[in-house]
């Protein structure tokens, strides 16, 4: 099951990325792929909408620990997760990266203040 | 495939990643739905997690260029327990059993730290050419 990505603009500027499928070693590179157009954009300020993301991995994790450090590695650059199901959020305290990826229950949440 | 409401058997060969991991992942939904358990029994998302690790690895490293044999699975739920077996033809790991939950910068070497806190049991054996994978968590 390929992980499909659409990206859309919200009204305050900030880009939501919303991945559709498993965050996993196959589906990893699409999520990159994507984030990588966005860094294009200065600042980036993305919020990763995570709702339609059945199942993460390590390697899903890692990729999205890989846009994070692309994306605070340009200047006003942010990032935030949104909507993360239980198994995300299982594997993000397990990981102890709920304390990098400081995640809200929905999208208009990630934005308010963003 | 046989199932009851106590008891539960699943096996499978393939060869492919992404066929791969649909038949684990779609495994472990025919499990959850065979026991009457729902999508957020944090118990089986603890064991499908390790097996999409283990899966994962055993899809990417354990089938080296030539390797004709398939990757082996079975599932079996005796009432109590969850145990998964995988067998693959890669490269001995035993050096990467012990490893620990990296930094948080890190992108990768999570994966068997994780599978190791969320099973009861993480078994590991060569034999011969072989890697054996044994997950087991009761339910």
């Amino acid at each position: 099951m390929a992980l499909e990505v659409e990206t859309r603009q919200a009204e305050n500027g900030v880009t939501v990325v919303a991945p559709t499928g498993r965050l996993d070693v196959a589906g990893a590179p699409a999520l990159k792929d994507a984030i990588s157009e966005v860094v294009k954009n200065s600042p980036p300020r993305v919020v990763i909408d995570m709702e339609g993301v059945s199942f993460v991995d390590s390697t899903g994790l890692g990729s999205v620990i890989a846009v994070l450090k692309q994306i605070r590695g340009s200047e006003g650059g942010e990032l935030r997760l949104a909507a993360p199901n239980q198994q995300v959020r299982v594997v993000l305290e397990l990981t102890t990266l709920d304390r990098v990826f400081p995640y809200y229950a929905t999208v208009e949440e990630a934005l308010t203040g963003f | 495939m046989r199932t009851n409401h106590r008891r539960f058997e699943f096996t499978a060969t393939f060869t492919d990643l992404d066929e791969g991991l649909d038949i684990l992942h779609g495994s472990i939904q025919r499990l959850r739905e065979a026991i009457g358990r729902p999508q957020d029994d944090r118990s089986l998302i603890f064991f499908e997690t390790a097996l999409g690790e283990i899966g994962s690895n055993v899809l990417t490293h354990g089938r080296p260029a030539g390797t004709e044999r398939p990757v082996d699975y079975t599932l079996r739920f005796d009432g109590v327990t969850v145990e998964a077996s995988l067998s693959d033809s890669g490269v001995p790991v035993h050096e990467h059993l012990t490893r620990e939950m990296p930094a948080h910068d890190s992108e990768a070497g999570r994966g068997l730290a994780m599978a190791r806190s969320l099973l009861d049991e993480l078994g590991y054996e060569r034999e011969g050419e072989v890697n054996k994978w044994r997950l087991v968590k009761r339910l």
